[in-house]
């Protein structure tokens, strides 16, 4: 009897001394302190803080700056604090040249972070902010903050830009760290390197009350620090970027690529017009954004990577290798004779010189850039033979440039005639015309420079990319590239350079405009007719090689005329500028 | 339904019923004035009403088929305990399995079905106390094994809580409790050579005077003498981030920006609370979000700040009639297994409301266990009213084997 007690019994004492412990401390709490914790509730003393870190800089290969990180003043507002929406707007209207419906949009899409402070206005000078900040009293919810902001050293279209987080981006990235102010890359290097180039978040505990009293909840441990974004160290050349940039015709557009042939590293990245990322620097206004999007010279398109254009006679070297590659013809097989033209079917398909060219074999028939030898040429092969290898020679495919949206380029095939003319007929004629890079083929000027740098670089194609190396805390990690081979013999090769080089350095050769005494300069012109207006795409692209440098190189002018007269004496200025300024 | 147990039903009703109010406000917020609520506390009301339907199954069930099925759900549990390692992770271990509605948690219904299958193994007639050790030990550490490997050490340590209740009252001498704790003991002991030194004599003093024979001593002191070596070598062997993990259990405030802090802003909301409270739906900590599972883990938090020192009290007493009622009750179940379970799941659930309800209070570590009936969370509330209602239809059987 005695036992059957105990066991309900002493579970009943074991309960009650649980809870008795549970009610003592409830009581020290809820009783005895809470006067504490009441003051820190109402306070909100004791939270954590994000630290945001600092985005990593890019640099040139000398470790010149090309985007930094320069202080800026800029404007917040806490959604909570706001006394009359409309006075508020008003107010940042007028004083920080921004619309009013575009602060009341902002208000609006926070009115649910009642507690944050909300990023308005970007990049404000100093003498407005201590001018404006003396009527702050009226308007309890704003406040200034010293950050820093983006600045661009140059307008340019590879480094991209850094903007505002949408509230769409918002919602996916704020898992990775990303806060409602945040500024991230939109496009060009700020997008493509973002994870590299932000860092990683830190955090901080706060908890000192008002008159600066450490609550001493934790001794330990206060703060993660933030990880800074990595430093880019490009492979472009400012000195290079800049000249090149000079020299390209006034009120043209197009774009200037030079690389380094042995690494694929970009020296020089240029399409026009171009604009200055420092614009969107603490948000695009309006009127600059309605300005950049109208312009029918459309600034922002990347006309290096985004560009499509029919390559002209720029494609020829590819036919002549696949001619020599597959054993149609060899160094000395003379094809069709030149007579300004010549017959296929019921169709006459003319050459550039209307007096002919005469009957000549693939050297020649590169430097002088005669049509005809390549329309025949073009008969011996199937069309998806010419796709294969135009394949194979990295065109028509993305050269994978550390560039976000590369587009891919194009090169017809069967299947494609079949479903957009219905029948696969007529195809001499289109083929004949592909030959010579025109028709439906379309590169980007950055394939056209990559292959040809390859060209230069004994067959070796390197993939163009603009980062050499990254800084992550004092350590330096070099960028990998792959390199691959173009699909060639070492005869072909030989052949193909010793065309391009006939064709700057001997008597008619078409780009004689390009030499440069004392660098050995070949290249090729290019003159594509196309639809966007009476004058062809000028083109000139190569390699130009001296003991100092081997530079491979892509001229491009929109609708500027003949390749060896207008492309190929930018090409000549840009090698001999180079050719001064490397030591 | 004579003898059936209206009070404890009641008071189980009631529990529930401040669970729901409590996930009601716990998931509001409060936004320019504004109310929003999520649908929590609609869900936890179904559960309540699955939880009922499974309670008077149980106990229309005859106690004949309940007893035969106890082990093959035993197994069938372990099974699923094994599963669940190879399932994706969720919030960082392998606890869940994550069906279409419900997110379930095998090792919930491990904690019932070990307290019943410990019960029936040791209550059989003529056992000796080796072999109820045995039983005991290998039905228990079975469990524990396959849930450390989850990881979910606050779980784990429950089964532990269980087993000695269960031990406590059953006919094995007392002394064998102290086998059982005393290693436990050693290994925490084992980090200071002197705290050890004065705990081996007192443990040796205390053997000695409960006249046991030299051979038993000797064993005893040699155990625990091998733990307090074994101990550094071992903890030396743990990876960095394991050592971290362990020392961040026994002390979350080493942990700032995870368990320390929640544990810092749960005292803030309760302490702010006051005599009185902030008022229903009024939490200011809790509107701000501070907290993360405020519906959940820290639904006591929110009960704390929004309704006071009164309003704690208030449930504290309806926790403690609700046990004390239980406990008294359990010596009208005569027969030994199931009085055996009623005092298993007695212990695990109060165990369950001091962990949690400690946690909030900030005076034991944060383990992600839910507070019973109140908590958010349908497995778990499933597998609570399960328990209690294995109590309810053990007292209502007792005539039959009185």
């Amino acid at each position: 009897m005695y036992k059957k007690i105990t066991i309900s019994d002493y579970a009943g004492y074991v309960i009650a001394f649980i809870f008795f412990i549970l009610l003592f401390f409830v009581f020290k709490l809820q009783v005895i302190e809470s006067g504490k914790f009441k003051n820190i509730a109402e306070k909100n003393i004791v939270r954590i803080q994000t630290i945001y870190p600092t985005r990593g800089e890019i640099y040139d290969r000398k470790y010149r700056p090309i985007a930094l990180n320069k202080p800026s003043y800029n404007l917040y507002i806490t959604p909570g604090k706001i006394v009359n929406k409309e006075k508020v707007s008003g107010f940042v209207s007028k004083h920080f040249d921004k619309e009013i419906d575009e602060i009341k949009k902002i208000i609006y899409e926070n009115r649910y972070r009642s507690y944050q402070d909300i990023l308005l206005i970007q990049n404000i000078q100093f003498e407005k902010m201590v001018k404006t900040s003396e009527q702050f009293n009226y308007y309890p919810s704003l406040l200034f903050k010293a950050e820093k902001v983006r600045g661009y050293y140059f307008a340019n279209i590879f480094t991209g830009y850094t903007g505002r987080i949408t509230e769409e981006e918002y919602r996916t990235l704020r898992k990775k760290g990303y806060s409602i102010n945040s500024n991230i890359g939109k496009t060009g290097l700020e997008k493509y390197y973002e994870n590299i180039l932000r860092g990683k978040n830190g955090q901080q505990i706060l908890q000192v009350d008002a008159s600066g009293n450490n609550l001493e909840f934790f001794k330990h441990n206060l703060q993660i620090a933030p990880q800074n974004g990595d430093d880019l160290i490009l492979t472009i050349d400012n000195d290079l970027q800049e000249y090149v940039s000079s020299i390209f015709p006034k009120n043209k557009k197009g774009s200037i690529v030079v690389m380094n042939i042995k690494t694929g590293g970009i020296l020089a990245y240029v399409s026009k017009p171009d604009f200055d990322p420092n614009l969107f620097t603490g948000g695009i206004s309006a009127k600059h954004w309605n300005e950049l999007i109208t312009n029918p010279n459309k600034p922002m398109l990347d006309r290096i990577i985004h560009g499509t254009y029919p390559p002209g006679s720029v494609y020829k070297p590819i036919m002549a290798s696949l001619g020599l590659e597959e054993k149609v013809i060899d160094s000395k097989t003379k094809l069709a004779k030149c007579d300004g033209g010549m017959w296929f079917g019921n169709r006459y398909f003319k050459c550039w010189l209307k007096t002919g060219h005469g009957s000549m074999a693939v050297e020649n028939a590169i430097k002088y850039s005669c049509d005809v030898f390549f329309y025949d040429l073009s008969t011996r092969f199937s069309l998806e033979q010419i796709n294969r290898y135009t394949k194979q020679n990295y065109l028509s495919t993305r050269t994978g440039i550390d560039l976000p949206g590369e587009r891919r380029g194009f090169f017809p095939s069967r299947k494609w005639y079949i479903d957009n003319y219905g029948k696969y007929v007529g195809i001499l004629g289109h083929k004949v015309n592909l030959a010579i890079g025109q028709g439906e083929v379309l590169v980007t000027p950055l394939q056209i420079c990559a292959y040809y740098s390859a060209i230069g670089n004994d067959g070796i194609w390197r993939r163009p990319h603009l980062l050499d190396k990254r800084i992550e805390a004092e350590q330096t990690f070099k960028n990998y590239v792959e390199q691959k081979h173009l699909p060639m013999s070492e005869e072909t090769l030989r052949l193909i350079q010793n065309s391009l080089y006939a064709t700057v350095n001997e008597r008619y050769g078409t780009g004689t405009a390009a030499s440069v005494s004392g660098v050995k300069v070949s290249g090729k012109t290019g003159s594509a007719e196309n639809h966007m207006g009476e004058k062809t795409h000028s083109w000139f692209s190569g390699y130009a090689k001296c003991d100092k440098f081997e530079i491979g190189f892509d001229v491009f002018v929109e609708n500027g005329g003949h390749g060896g007269s207008v492309s190929a004496p930018i090409a000549r200025k840009l090698i001999n500028y180079y050719y001064g300024i490397i030591k | 339904m004579k003898r059936f147990e209206w009070k404890i039903f009641g008071l189980l009703i009631l529990l529930m019923f401040i669970g729901i109010i409590s996930i009601y406000t716990a998931s509001s917020t409060k936004i320019e004035g504004d109310f929003l609520f999520a649908n929590y506390f609609i869900k936890q009301f179904i559960w309540i009403i699955i939880s009922m339907f499974i309670l008077s199954l149980l106990l229309k069930t005859p106690i004949a088929i309940i007893d035969i099925s106890i082990i093959p759900i035993y197994i069938i549990t372990m099974l699923l305990l094994i599963l669940v390692l190879f399932l994706p992770e969720i919030k960082g271990s392998h606890r869940w399995i994550s069906l279409n509605l419900i997110n379930f948690q095998p090792s919930e219904l491990a904690k019932l079905f070990t307290i019943m299958v410990i019960s029936k193994l040791i209550s059989k007639p003529f056992l000796s106390d080796g072999q109820i050790l045995l039983r005991s030990f290998i039905v228990t550490l079975i469990p524990v094994a396959l849930i450390l490997l989850e990881p979910d050490l606050g779980t784990a340590s429950i089964f532990f809580v269980i087993l000695f209740s269960i031990l406590i009252v059953s006919d094995l001498p007392k002394f064998y409790l102290i086998l059982i704790i005393s290693p436990i003991l050693s290994i925490i002991f084992s980090f200071s050579f002197w705290i050890f030194i004065v705990y081996v004599l007192l443990l040796i003093y205390i053997l000695y005077r409960s006249n046991l024979n030299k051979v038993i001593i000797g064993f005893v002191v040699s155990i625990n003498t091998f733990i307090f070596f074994i101990t550094p070598i071992f903890w030396n062997g743990l990876k960095d981030y394991q050592q971290n993990r362990i020392l961040t259990f026994i002390n979350p405030m080493r942990d700032p920006f995870g368990t320390g802090y929640q544990i810092i802003q749960s005292k803030i909301a309760i302490g702010s609370g006051g005599i009185f409270g902030k008022g229903f739906l009024m939490g200011t900590q809790k509107n701000m979000n501070f907290l993360p599972e405020h519906h959940t883990d820290f639904i006591f938090s929110v009960i704390g700040e929004e309704f006071g020192f009164f309003g704690c009290v208030f449930i504290l007493l309806i926790y403690f009639l609700f046990l004390y009622k239980i406990a008294k009750s359990i010596i009208k179940i005569k027969r030994k297994e199931y009085r055996y379970v009623s005092v298993g799941i007695l212990a695990y659930i109060t165990f369950q409301i001091f962990i949690n309800i400690g946690m909030n209070l900030g005076i034991v570590p944060t383990t992600g266990i839910p507070l019973p009936f109140i908590s958010y969370g349908g497995s778990n509330l499933l597998i609570n009213v399960t328990a209690i209602g294995f109590i309810l239809k053990y007292l209502n059987e007792r005539s039959i084997f009185a």
